[in-house]
Parts: C-alpha cells; sequence; structure tokens
C-alpha cells in the first residue's frame, strides 16, 4: 500500500534521513520506534508530501507521490496526524472536525461521519461550540485525531500521540487508535515508548540516527527487551 | 443651522465610513489568510472604476451591466496579481519585501495606464440609484444609500461566508494553521486565489459605487486605499469587526472634523486620531496581542 524507497531528506544544510526504506501493506500496524530526534517525525512528514524528499521514491497505491503537494497526498488517502495536534485555535471544535471532512468526496457525508467520531469520543458532541483553544492537552489530542479521522483515510499516519500526556490520557488515546485499526485501517505510527504500541503493532522498525536499522515482526521485537531497551533506553 | 451641520457630518460620515469599510475589508481578509499587505488595493478600485466607465462611455451600456462587470475585471486583475506576483515568492525568505515592492509597483503602472489609455481628465461614472431626500436641510443621495447598505450587506456576506460555508472555513483553517490545513486536503495557494479575488471584488464594488460622488481619475483610489490602510490598523490588522466599526468611527470623526474645522483638517486629524489611538491600544481597536486571524 505504501512503498518508501530510499528516501534522503532534512533541512537546509543538515541531512536527516538517511536512505529509509519502509513498507506498510493492507491493514497492517506498522511501528516506527526511535528515541527523540532521530528523524520520525522528519520520516512522516517526507512521506505526506510537508518536507519533499531529496532523493528517493514514495509510492501509495502503486502511485508515485513523492513530488506531490501535501493536499493532494492527503486527498489519495493518506491521512497524517501530526505531532502538536496543529489545531485551528480560533475555529470551534465542530469547525476543526468538519475540516477534516473537506474534501468534496467527504464534505456530503460529513453528518454520517461525526456520528462515528462521536461514538469513539462523545465528548466532542458536547462541547461542539467550544474554541479548540481553550482545550486541555488530552482533549486537543484527541480532538486531533478525530479530525483526522473525518477525512477518507487509507492509511492513517499518526506522529507520536502521547507526546505529552498523562499515562490515563495516553492508554485512552492508544486505545482508540486500537478500534479505529480494529475497523481494518491501516496504521503508520511513530513512537518512542515500545509499551504503548504492543497491542497496535504488526511490525516494528527501529530508527537510529535517521537509518532503520531493525525492521521484524512485533512479537518477535518486543520480546526482544535487551534490545529495546539498547536502543530506546 | 447648528442641526444641519449634524445631520450633515453624520451623513457625510457614514457615507465615507461605509466605502472605509468596504475598502478596509478587502485588505484585511488578505492580511489575515495571506499576511500580504496589498498596497494595489487602491489600484484596483481604479481599474473596477475605468472598466465599468469604458463599459458606460464606450460600450453605452447602462450601470447596472457596467456594475458587474467592473467588479469582475477587478476580481480577475487581483487574481492576476496573485497569479503572477504573490504566487512566485510564496514561502520564499524575503515574502514581505518582495510583495510590498511589488504592490507599489502595480499601483504606479496602473496609474500610469490609466493616464495613457484615459487621459487625465475628470470623468464621470453616473450612479446607480438617482435622486435625493431632504433630511433636515441636508441632501440625502440615494445612492448614498445604496453604499451604505452594500457595503452593510458585504461586510454581512463575507462573514456568513467564513463562518458557514465550506470554501469559507478553508479560508479561516489556512490562515490559523496552514501546515494542517494542506493535510486536510485544503490546497492551500488556490485558497489564498480565492481570498485574493474576492479582496479584489470588494475594491471594485466600492471604486465603482464611490466614483459618481468624487468623479474618476488615475489617482483616485489613492485616498480611499490610505484610508482603509488607517481603518485597517485602527480596527486591528486582520480583524473582520475591526474594519466594520473602525470604518464608521473614522468616516464619523473625518467628516466632523470637516464641517466643523474645514477639509484641510480632514487627514491631519485622523492621523492625530490614530496615534492617539495606538498610544491606548497598540493592537488596534479588536487586535488582539498576537496578529490577528480570521
Amino acid at each position: 500500500m505504501l512503498e518508501v524507497s530510499g528516501i534522503h531528506a532534512g533541512y537546509a544544510g543538515s541531512e536527516v534521513l538517511h536512505g529509509i526504506d519502509l513498507v506498510v501493506r493492507e491493514g497492517e500496524g506498522v511501528i516506527v520506534l526511535g528515541p527523540n530526534g532521530h528523524g520520525k517525525t522528519t520520516l512522516l512528514r517526507a512521506i505526506t508530501g510537508l518536507l519533499p524528499p531529496r532523493s528517493g521514491e514514495v509510492r501509495f497505491k502503486g502511485r508515485d507521490i513523492t513530488r506531490e503537494r501535501a493536499d493532494v497526498i492527503a486527498a489519495a488517502g493518506l491521512v497524517h496526524i501530526p505531532q502538536g495536534d496543529l489545531l485551528f485555535p480560533d475555529m470551534t471544535v465542530l469547525e476543526n472536525l468538519l475540516m477534516g471532512a473537506y474534501h468534496r468526496s467527504t464534505w456530503n457525508e460529513r453528518r454520517a461521519r461525526l456520528g462515528r467520531i462521536y461514538e469513539l469520543f462523545p465528548w466532542l458532541k458536547l462541547r461542539g461550540s467550544q474554541p479548540a483553544r481553550s482545550l486541555s492537552g488530552g482533549e486537543r489530542r484527541m480532538l486531533a485525531i478525530g479530525r483526522g479521522l473525518m477525512a477518507r483515510a487509507e492509511l492513517l499516519i499518526i506522529d507520536e500521540p502521547s507526546l505529552g500526556l498523562a499515562p490515563v490520557t495516553t492508554q485512552q488515546i492508544y486505545e482508540s487508535i486500537r478500534a479505529v485499526k480494529e475497523g481494518g485501517m491501516a496504521i503508520l505510527l511513530a513512537d518512542e515508548n515500545a509499551n504503548h504500541v504492543a497491542d497496535l503493532a504488526d511490525r516494528i522498525y527501529l530508527l537510529e540516527s535517521g537509518t532503520l536499522v531493525r525492521e521484524g515482526p512485533a512479537g518477535l521485537l518486543m520480546g526482544d527487551t535487551a534490545l529495546l531497551e539498547s536502543y530506546l533506553g | 443651522m447648528q442641526y444641519t451641520q449634524i445631520v450633515q457630518a453624520v451623513w457625510g460620515g457614514l457615507l465615507f465610513g461605509a466605502v472605509y469599510g468596504l475598502m478596509a475589508l478587502g485588505l484585511t481578509l488578505v492580511w489575515g489568510a495571506v499576511r500580504l499587505l496589498n498596497l494595489a488595493h487602491g489600484a484596483i478600485f481604479v481599474v473596477a472604476a475605468y472598466v465599468a466607465y469604458a463599459t458606460v462611455a464606450n460600450l453605452h451600456q447602462p450601470i447596472l451591466v457596467a456594475l458587474p462587470v467592473g467588479v469582475a475585471a477587478a476580481a480577475a486583475f487581483a487574481y492576476l496579481m496573485h497569479l503572477f506576483l504573490v504566487r512566485p515568492v510564496l514561502g520564499k525568505p524575503g515574502f514581505d519585501n518582495a510583495t510590498l515592492m511589488a504592490t507599489i509597483g502595480i499601483s504606479i503602472s496602473v496609474q500610469a495606464a490609466a493616464l495613457l489609455i484615459f487621459n487625465p481628465e475628470y470623468k464621470v461614472i453616473p450612479p446607480v440609484l438617482q435622486g435625493s431626500n431632504l433630511l433636515a436641510g441636508v441632501q440625502v443621495t440615494n445612492q448614498g444609500l445604496l453604499v451604505i447598505g452594500t457595503s452593510l450587506a458585504l461586510f454581512a456576506l463575507v462573514y456568513l461566508f467564513l463562518t458557514y460555508t465550506r470554501q469559507g472555513m478553508a479560508i479561516r483553517a489556512v490562515s490559523q494553521q496552514m501546515e494542517a490545513a494542506s493535510l486536510m486536503a485544503i490546497p492551500v495557494v488556490r485558497t489564498y486565489a480565492v481570498v485574493i479575488a474576492i479582496s479584489g471584488a470588494l475594491a471594485g464594488v466600492a471604486g465603482i459605487l464611490l466614483s459618481p460622488f468624487f468623479f474618476l481619475n488615475p489617482s483616485s483610489g489613492f485616498n480611499p486605499m490610505i484610508q482603509a490602510l488607517i481603518v485597517t490598523i485602527f480596527g486591528g490588522l486582520g480583524s473582520i469587526r475591526g474594519a466594520l466599526v473602525a470604518g464608521y468611527v473614522l468616516g464619523v470623526f473625518e467628516s466632523f472634523v470637516e464641517v466643523y474645522f474645514g477639509v484641510a483638517w480632514a487627514l491631519p486629524g485622523v492621523f492625530l486620531l490614530i496615534i492617539l489611538m495606538l498610544i491606548v491600544r497598540p493592537n488596534g481597536l479588536f487586535g488582539t496581542g498576537d496578529v490577528r486571524r480570521l
């Protein structure tokens, strides 16, 4: 479904990713594990057009999207829930959700899609008219996930959903993501804590200093605590 | 006498205020969404007015035909500006300086082109509505009422558009969090184009409806634009409510200064007011600490 081959990417003067190969198949839960500052966010941004790679290729459903704009990639069904949520701060909760369904193919069914999001996070329905900037950290994260799910995603890319959250909220967030995955959605998720993703992962990549150093089925890597500890500390 | 003067000042002020507000609305929209300070806003005003004039004078069409033609020309002109001057430098370092110089350049070019095509003589654009009523000794023209009504209606329309429509909400999304907007499949650059074209159309309406009062010459757009800039700063950059309120506040203030101290004091008076205002509220009437977003 998603094939990333040999991508190099970075910011002015410094290369962050040194040739990444990665695959996500239909319905699969793929986790990129790595410590902070080793390129997880850069990798996801390079895939979804926010930071076009310098070289290499990204294919989604067989189509080359390496040089496509972020909005075109999103419209194709590759939906990225970014780090830090990036909500629309002066828009209401409801408006934020609606923007997730901006694309023509989803706008007309936005009511039905809202209903599904409200099943996942019922409080969103009650607080629809509240401005996004007034939400707590955990609420923002849920809204960001809900907004992403309003789009017609075929592969959901989620960047460190536990960042800065209290343990209770973190658990709630991962449970909601698992529910989405159990509905058949393919997920590519970046995290730095292996324990968070145990229920989500089919396969795991270990990212270190901009290079994928290990890849394997989740059961195998998760069992190897010595390995995980040496990478993630 | 006293009473007539007051009515005169209020009427003039409402009329000025409506036009300043309409011009400021376009400026503040583009600033709020694109972060572009469009100093060619007055040029768009003039383009619309001359196209309407030519439609009436050369093509012998009624003003009710010339109005939409002129407004469409203004929107098209603004769109071309976006295409050739804004889009190439979007997201590049130096965007502010490049677009500032480019829009000044357009302003001068339009003025020169109007001079070449139409000569410097004052042109008359017929009003949409004829006639007037006497109110406490003051001539209240129907065209003036139309200007005020149109301005209020367009403010309401823009507000409803931004609040309730898919495209309008997308404009706010882009202005508040551009990166997230693009992740929601919103085409950011095309959204900019829509905002700039709408802003151009608003300047066009102002240009065509105002010209029957002041006549039209190649530099007619300059004063309304300066006033609109002042209104925009006064009301808070990027604030629509600010543009509406500040338009009328400044319009009525200017009008009272004119009636009681003479026309020569109008602009100095307005500048004095804005300097005082910026000392008290540095971010404008409705400006917040950070730069306002739509």
